[in-house]
């Protein structure tokens, strides 16, 4: 009880300020604390500093610590900004001149292949979407594309052979033309109406140099090369 | 505000904003201990990032039973501490004490560092020439401690010495580092 001395004094020091000291050890302290000078003192002067010391602010980290412990460990691109800003800085990339043409090229196939199968944006359904009505609506389009075609140079071909045989310089000698007619004369009866229309106004014994040439024409070269052709067309675009 | 543990199960998954938010966590309490302990904020920011840098790679080795993880985080730092304090030991014993006091007070002055503000505060200063003048032992128990408000439990397991050897340093370092800043001439009481 009376042994406390100066040396336990500073020995219990942090545990009296901590406050961890029991009862009646904290008594004892205090007891030896007022009665000596220099213990007094040494209380006084370690509690203030840890009080100040506890009280005393963190210092700030410099600014640039994060960002270089973040680029050390996640590397350079995460470090540079957090957020949205991160997010934005990646639109640059995507935007470069090589890929806007791909997009752009890829946009535009995609259009030509809706079109020429045949599907509107406009009145798209979902039913349409199914692959069975898509390859359904596609196979029609190339059926119907393939008939316009043949039909268009089929008319082509017709009208390149009225115009070469209007030309009698271009034509080697009408009058062969006669004797073959008649056994052309036989052919089959489905040919085309617009034939009939031509051939109606000139029977065949027209006496005109151009009325002989149509006649002939008709009769022969467009009967034997064209009619299968277009009769064959015409078999054939009905499906 | 998501705790630590699961900021870590964030960062073993590879998320980087989990460690993001780990690094601005912690890298304040982290550069605090360093300069307490160095005196320096050049070499305080470069021992802050090493520490960080060794936690990123060790952190599927952490475990919860070595501790929670910031006290995890502070036996990294102090380790890292010692080791730099060996490994410079050498150039100290070069320029002396006294010729270290003066360029800190340079630093300061000069206004350079960007922890000015912060020093402005005349105790925080002489505290630090304080702290440069105990032994690294003493010193880093009374940083623990009084600035980084460690318990005795905790310091125990940063430190990995007996309760006893903890009080007893802590209780040390504070007396003698109240008698160096008396000399000092600072005035804790005021």
């Amino acid at each position: 009880m009376t042994d406390w001395n100066c040396a336990l004094t500073e020995e219990r020091l942090s545990d009296y300020l901590d406050g961890i000291l029991s009862p009646a050890e904290a008594a004892e302290f205090s007891a030896h604390a007022s009665s000596c000078d220099d213990c007094g003192k040494l209380i006084a002067q370690v509690g203030g500093l840890v009080h100040r010391m506890r009280a005393l602010d963190a210092l700030e980290a410099p600014p640039q610590l994060i960002p270089k412990i973040l680029e050390s460990t996640l590397g350079p691109r995460r470090a540079q900004s957090a957020g949205w800003q991160r997010w934005f800085a990646r639109i640059p990339q995507f935007w470069q001149p090589r890929f806007a043409m791909g997009v752009v090229t890829v946009a535009a196939t995609l259009l030509i292949v809706l079109y020429t199968s045949g599907m509107s944006p406009a009145k798209l359904k979902k039913a349409d979407l199914s692959p069975t009505n898509v390859f359904r609506t596609a196979n029609r389009q190339v059926h119907l594309t393939y008939a316009r075609g043949a039909k268009f140079v089929n008319d082509l071909r017709v009208v390149y052979e009225i115009q070469t045989r209007l030309q009698p310089d271009a034509e080697p000698s009408p009058s062969n033309t006669p004797a073959p007619a008649p056994q052309q004369n036989s052919q089959p009866p489905s040919v085309n109406p617009r034939e009939k229309s031509q051939a109606s106004p000139h029977p065949g014994h027209s006496q005109s140099r151009n009325g002989t040439m149509l006649a002939s024409l008709l009769n022969t070269h467009w009967a034997e090369n064209f009619g299968s052709i277009v009769i064959g067309t015409n078999t054939r675009s009905p499906r | 505000m998501e705790p630590d543990a699961q900021l870590v199960q964030g960062c073993l998954r590879g998320e980087g904003p989990a460690w993001e938010e780990l690094v601005r966590r912690h890298s304040r309490r982290v550069f605090n201990l360093c300069y307490r302990f160095t005196g320096n904020s050049t070499e305080a920011e470069d021992l802050s990032q090493e520490v960080f840098l060794r936690i990123y790679r060790t952190l599927p080795s952490y475990r919860p039973a070595f501790g929670a993880f910031p006290t995890w985080l502070t036996s990294v730092t102090r380790n890292l501490l010692v080791d730099h304090y060996r490994r410079t030991r050498r150039d100290r014993l070069t320029d002396s004490i006294e010729d270290a006091m003066p360029k800190l007070e340079n630093k300061q002055s000069a206004g350079r560092t960007p922890d000015k503000l912060a020093l402005a505060s005349e105790l925080s200063a002489q505290l630090q020439q304080g702290l440069s003048r105990l032994s690294p032992e003493l010193r880093e128990a009374v940083i623990l401690r009084d600035l980084q408000g460690l318990d005795y439990s905790e310091i125990q397991t940063v430190l990995e010495v007996p309760e006893g050897t903890v009080k007893s340093r802590i209780n040390r370092g504070r007396i003698e580092l109240a008698r160096i800043l008396e000399e000092m001439g600072l005035r804790p009481q005021n």
